[in-house]
């Protein structure tokens, strides 16, 4: 679910960098004035924790095995905010020591995992006040949430994939998720034996119910808006029929605005114009995060 | 470990490891997004860009086969897509994706195994990216290798006492888990207390103060320059 640099077409990379960066900046503000600097030993030993539990296997049947992925995890143990800012430093370290996931795509994989993943594992959570129902649903949600993204993203991109290939790939994440659920479930079952109230129990009342509920609709319909973005995907999985026709409408609706213009026009011109438009945008999304970083300052 | 070998790369003191991090870092988001841009046609800008980084590498005293292998680490997951995009029917793009993340990640290992990871760290910082999750970076890279051999520990204990006891797998890997999170916890506890009495505020000292000069400017312009042009003037 890492995606790695090359994959994602530039209006893509570009779009999910300029969420992800202010996001995290945002986020990285709240974690902080709610918790203050006691927080940072701890979140930082709790990514190495992350990294080393999944290095332990479970056992998925039929001889094979799976390993957690923990954003549902750290939301249910540090909340939403901190475990945005956690699984972002573990991405940015598998990005940089691991070349796992690239860093141009690293803002891709921050919104999908760390954001969108967490909070999609978070809200269930909440909803359930922490019951284990709450627990499987928070891992299935929160892989499921990221996944459909990181395909969806991947499709945007023209990546091409045989139509017989993405109702694989949604069986793939239907199981994946499952489990995720299942270790997320038996590994806090096992935390709160071990030691007791390290869970967080999620704030109760009517208005979170309203709130979680609508923003799990909000970013499920996100992740379905990103794939009927291209209906011909969703089409194709419907039919599961590897029609030739159907399949050059795959590779052609992508391309259509950006790439077949790139070619048409006179290529020196319009690639200056991409390469500025790409400084400018990083540019803004430099100073949205500078400015938000110098309120925080004056605000400490 | 991979990384082990990264972090003794990253020591030399070549003219690459002594330039800013910050200039690396810019340098190497230009080269990702020149890169990421190249289409299946411009296979003259790829083998530029390859020419460029080899030389970097071995500008940087690293050894450049065995840069080029650690790069590759990218390269089944690319084949899948390569295999994917042939049995669609665009078996270019397939190629374009290989030659693309493997160039992605030759520049990204360049990268690493040209900056130690404090300095590293103290790059993202003068990039504004926010102190808070520099620092949680910071401990999650110090503690990670201390948790992982504690997994690894764990886990050879367990087999030489239960075995393979397959019905029991399931509970003894996430019980695993809770003892290692119990564990993480408590240590995490401990490193701030240790961290509260020598007088932590919320900001971790530098032993070595890193200054921007005229060879890092010299640096970035030199490397900038060409990989856009190139990137713009060849069809």
């Amino acid at each position: 679910m890492h995606i790695p640099d090359g994959y994602l077409s530039t209006r893509v990379w570009v779009i999910t960098d300029l969420v992800a960066a202010p996001g995290i900046a945002l986020l990285a503000r709240r974690a902080q004035a709610k918790f203050n600097h006691h927080l940072i030993p701890l979140m930082g030993v709790m990514g190495a924790f992350v990294f080393a539990a999944q290095m332990i296997n479970f056992p998925a049947g039929n001889g094979t095995s799976s390993h957690l992925v923990g954003a549902a995890l750290l939301s249910c143990l540090l909340g939403p905010a901190a475990a945005s800012i956690v699984m972002t430093a573990i991405l940015a370290t598998q990005a940089l020591v691991f070349q796992d996931g690239g860093l141009l795509a690293l803002g891709a994989n921050i919104f999908n995992m760390a954001i969108a993943g967490v909070f999609a594992g978070y809200l269930p959570y909440a909803m359930f006040r922490g019951s284990r129902v709450g627990l499987f649903l928070a891992g299935f949600f929160s892989l499921m949430t990221a996944a459909v993204l990181a395909l969806s993203e991947l499709l945007i991109s023209g990546v091409a994939m045989p139509p017989a290939m993405l109702s694989v790939s949604f069986a793939w994440f239907l199981v994946s998720a499952a489990i995720e659920g299942a270790l997320t479930l038996a590994v806090a079952v096992a935390l709160e034996r071990i030691q007791p109230g390290c869970l967080r129990k999620p704030v109760a009342g009517g208005r979170a119910w309203a709130v979680s509920g609508l923003a799990a609709v909000l970013l499920s319909s996100a992740g379905w808006l990103f794939a009927s973005d291209r209906p011909d995907g969703l089409e194709s999985l419907a039919l599961k029929a590897g029609i030739s026709n159907r399949v050059t409408s795959l590779i052609a609706s992508p391309f259509g605005d950006y790439q077949a213009s790139f070619v048409a026009n006179p290529r020196l011109a319009k690639s200056v114009a991409g390469l500025a438009g790409i400084l400018v945008i990083y540019g803004l999304c430099m100073a949205i995060s500078r400015a938000i970083g110098a309120t925080r300052r004056e605000g400490a | 470990m991979r990384h082990a070998r990264l972090e003794l790369w990253s020591r030399g003191t070549s003219f690459a490891h002594r330039r800013h991090p910050a200039a690396k870092i810019l340098v190497t988001l230009v080269f990702l997004i020149a890169i990421s841009s190249l289409h299946p046609s411009q296979a003259r800008a790829a083998i530029f860009y390859f020419v460029v980084l080899t030389a970097l590498a071995s500008a940087a005293k690293l050894p450049v086969p065995r840069v080029l292998l650690a790069a590759a680490v990218v390269l089944p997951f690319a084949c899948v897509f390569a295999l994917m995009s042939f049995f669609a029917g665009a078996p270019e793009k397939g190629i374009a994706i290989m030659v693309r993340s493997w160039l992605s990640a030759l520049t990204t290992v360049l990268l690493m195994a040209t900056t130690a990871q404090p300095d590293l760290l103290a790059g993202l910082e003068a990039l504004r990216v926010p102190r808070f999750l520099v620092q949680v970076m910071q401990f999650l890279y110090r503690y990670l290798l201390v948790l992982i051999e504690e997994a690894g520990a764990m886990r050879a204990a367990a087999a030489s006492r239960a075995g393979k006891a397959s019905t029991l797998e399931f509970r003894r890997a996430s019980a695993a888990a809770g003892v290692l999170f119990a564990r993480s916890w408590g240590r995490a506890n401990a490193i701030h207390q240790a961290m509260t009495a020598r007088g932590f505020t919320g900001h971790i000292p530098r032993f070595r103060v890193l200054r921007i000069t005229a060879a890092d400017v010299w640096f970035v312009f030199g490397l900038v320059g060409p990989v856009l042009a190139v990137r713009l003037v060849l069809p």
